[in-house]
């Protein structure tokens, strides 16, 4: 197990670049493959400590939906055969697969939202995300000229990091506070956010700061568009704020150690659809409401 | 190779129907409704699926989408060809996959579910030869052919549900597909319509001579009055150009005006538009979403002074949002904005969205 947790790690520390999800996937993959049980409900019991595990380590909504994911691929790919270790080498061909597919879901994703920003374009982004950031790589790359605001984006000043990132690729960008979202709005063509997660009614959970963003956008009129890859779709269905359930909240180390969590800030907040213009994966453009009904494909 | 009678004949077609496209569109001031256009393209491909030299599922895709591209792009403001090429390209897959005995066509359609439980075949290269494959298509192209002469009364049928007496209705602009609504409501109810002219080609007032032939009250107003005529107004009714991806409408201009009234007023805006209409587009196509005519409806060139100091625009069509949409009724019933995605993976396949 701490073998998994450690994987886990490298896999994070070697490739910056990989989303938590796919290095989560990616670990329980190994984790699989050296998993000794005989039976599917042996399998499916290890995995579910694993994948709990894996939580305790990175709290995000993303490495619980890699998770779950993960634990419905194997059984619906196990019950195709009856002997198990005939299942076992199904599993872990099939595996590879999925990580190869989901490893292009980000430049598909890309390829369709890039077409959105038009020339002379003023976007404006939160925080940083790695699904955005090749959006606006791609939009550059079409010879677009466009302008970008990030906003901070504290507790962790993950904004600027952004910055520096556009930076490199020659995109001018301007770092703004959190509190000047609403003072850039009027100014701005169209926001374009990531996703740590998507709901089932459409909305989507990401780095504190979105709602507000996306109220802002709304009473401006600006399209807020979202980018997401599909294997970050949860099964989860907050209504309100407080519905998100704490363990996405807060990082996994001040929730073992805080004795109050009310008095504790909280790492990310819901945007409802109702805000949402469309969001963009890489099993194409989708509206909120159809969100749900790629869930339901999956999971029922 | 040796280019026989048929395929002169074939092609001569294509070029007559693309000259026509190119003269025709469809929009202000125009002969072509764009249900004969999606009549006369489907005929089209029904003839070169007869007639064009394939083999295999493949080949006549690769035909016709050629084809359709040159068509996409001789009038890329009508959309009604492209949704028509990509309704065949969807047949043909049906056909093909029910001939080779495939479960489900919907294996090949992406979605979370077959990116797990898919073995990697998802290079489907449609390269089998069925006899029978000619033959099926061309029966589901007649097939849907007589749906595509069926929309206008399919929905015509629903409008009792939707009129009701002592009601006034607006609409702008001229619509067949509101008109044939309208009268059917008209042999058994008593309502009162308000035609906006839709200036500068005032179509409304086309569509206001044949309602009271008819025998429905009909009143034409401009279209700057149409927020202060709004209070009295219970319903409005509209047609529209093109139903984009996302349940917004290209509509003729003045639409968008005419939404954010009814919005303001909270009153319904109901959309009479049929299946083919429904394309696979968003409103980001800079280059193709707007038309743009002669500005000479808007300021005529005999204002020589003017014409030189000022631009002047004439542009055909309106972009309207969702959110300002209560209804889209169509030949398959009536149905909510948000459901649009859904209607549109039902008449198409995916990787036909970009041809």
């Amino acid at each position: 197990m701490n073998h998994l947790v450690k994987y886990f790690r490298t896999q994070i520390s070697q490739d910056p670049d990989v989303a938590s999800a796919a290095a989560a996937i990616r670990s329980l993959l190994e984790f699989l493959k050296r998993d000794q049980s005989e039976t599917l409900l042996g399998l499916r019991e290890n995995l579910t400590e694993a994948i709990r595990r894996l939580g305790e380590a990175d709290s995000s909504v993303a490495v619980s939906s890699g998770g779950e994911l993960f634990l419905r691929f194997i059984t619906l790919t196990s019950l195709e055969h009856l002997d198990f270790s005939q299942s076992k080498n199904l599993l872990v061909e099939r595996g590879e697969l999925f990580l190869n597919k989901i490893s292009l879901s980000r430049n598909k994703v890309a390829k369709l939202c890039h077409t959105f920003i038009k020339d002379g374009a003023k976007i404006l982004t939160h925080s940083s995300s790695r699904v955005v950031l090749k959006v606006l790589e791609n939009a550059a790359a079409d010879k677009k000229r466009f302008s970008v605001y990030v906003t901070e984006s504290q507790p962790d000043s993950a904004g600027k990091l952004m910055a520096e990132k556009l930076r490199r690729l020659n995109i001018p960008v301007t770092v703004i506070l959190d509190a000047a979202v609403g003072y850039i709005m009027e100014k701005v063509n169209l926001v374009i956010v990531g996703a740590e997660g998507v709901v089932e009614s459409g909305g989507i959970i990401n780095k504190i700061g979105t709602y507000q963003l996306a109220v802002c956008s709304k009473a401006h009129n600006k399209p807020f568009y979202v980018v997401a890859e599909s294997f970050k779709f949860v099964r989860l269905f907050p209504l309100n704020q407080q519905d998100v359930p704490a363990q996405f909240k807060y990082k996994a180390d001040i929730l073992k150690t805080a004795e109050d969590l009310d008095k504790e800030h909280p790492m990310i907040d819901y945007t409802p659809p109702s805000l949402i213009t469309l969001l963009f994966t890489d099993l194409g453009v989708l509206t909120p409401s159809a969100v749900s009904d790629e869930l339901i494909k999956i999971y029922l | 190779m040796p280019v026989t009678d048929k395929e002169v004949a074939l092609s001569e077609r294509i070029e007559a129907f693309l000259a026509e496209l190119k003269r025709g569109g469809s929009g202000a001031g125009t002969l072509r409704g764009s249900g004969e256009t999606a009549r006369e393209t489907t005929a089209l491909l029904r003839r070169i699926t007869g007639q064009a030299q394939w083999s295999s599922a493949g080949d006549l895709m690769e035909i016709i989408r050629k084809e359709g591209r040159r068509m996409m792009a001789t009038q890329p403001s009508e959309t009604t060809v492209g949704n028509m090429v990509r309704r065949v390209l969807k047949i043909i897959r049906e056909e093909y996959a029910r001939l080779r005995g495939s479960s489900e066509v919907t294996d090949q359609q992406e979605s979370l579910h077959q990116l797990l439980t898919s073995g990697g075949l998802s290079e489907e290269n449609f390269g089998q030869h069925f006899k029978d494959l000619r033959a099926n298509v061309i029966e589901a192209i007649n097939e849907l052919l007589t749906e595509l002469e069926a929309t206008t009364d399919h929905i015509a049928m629903q409008a009792l549900e939707h009129i009701h007496s002592n009601e006034v209705i607006m609409t702008i602009g001229r619509s067949r597909t509101v008109e044939a609504f309208l009268k059917d409501a008209a042999l058994k109810r008593k309502f009162h319509v308000i035609v906006a002219e839709c200036a500068p080609f005032c179509q409304g007032h086309e569509m206001a001579t044949s309602l009271s032939e008819a025998g429905i009250e009909t009143t034409v107003i401009a279209d700057a009055a149409i927020f202060a005529v709004m209070s009295r107004v219970n319903k409005v009714i509209i047609g529209t150009q093109t139903v984009l991806a996302n349940g917004g409408l290209r509509a003729v201009n003045g639409t968008h005006t005419l939404a954010l009234a009814a919005r303001h007023h909270s009153t319904p805006l109901i959309v009479c538009a049929p299946m083919f209409k429904l394309s696979p587009q968003f409103h980001n196509e800079e280059d193709t979403f707007h038309k743009f005519v002669s500005p000479h409806e808007v300021l005529p060139f005999t204002e020589g002074e003017i014409l030189s100091k000022v631009n002047v625009y004439c542009p055909v069509f309106d972009y309207v949002p969702p959110e300002l949409i209560t209804l889209f009724i169509s030949n398959i019933g009536g149905n909510a904005p948000s459901y649009t995605y859904r209607l549109m993976s039902e008449l198409y396949h995916p990787e036909d969205h970009e041809l």
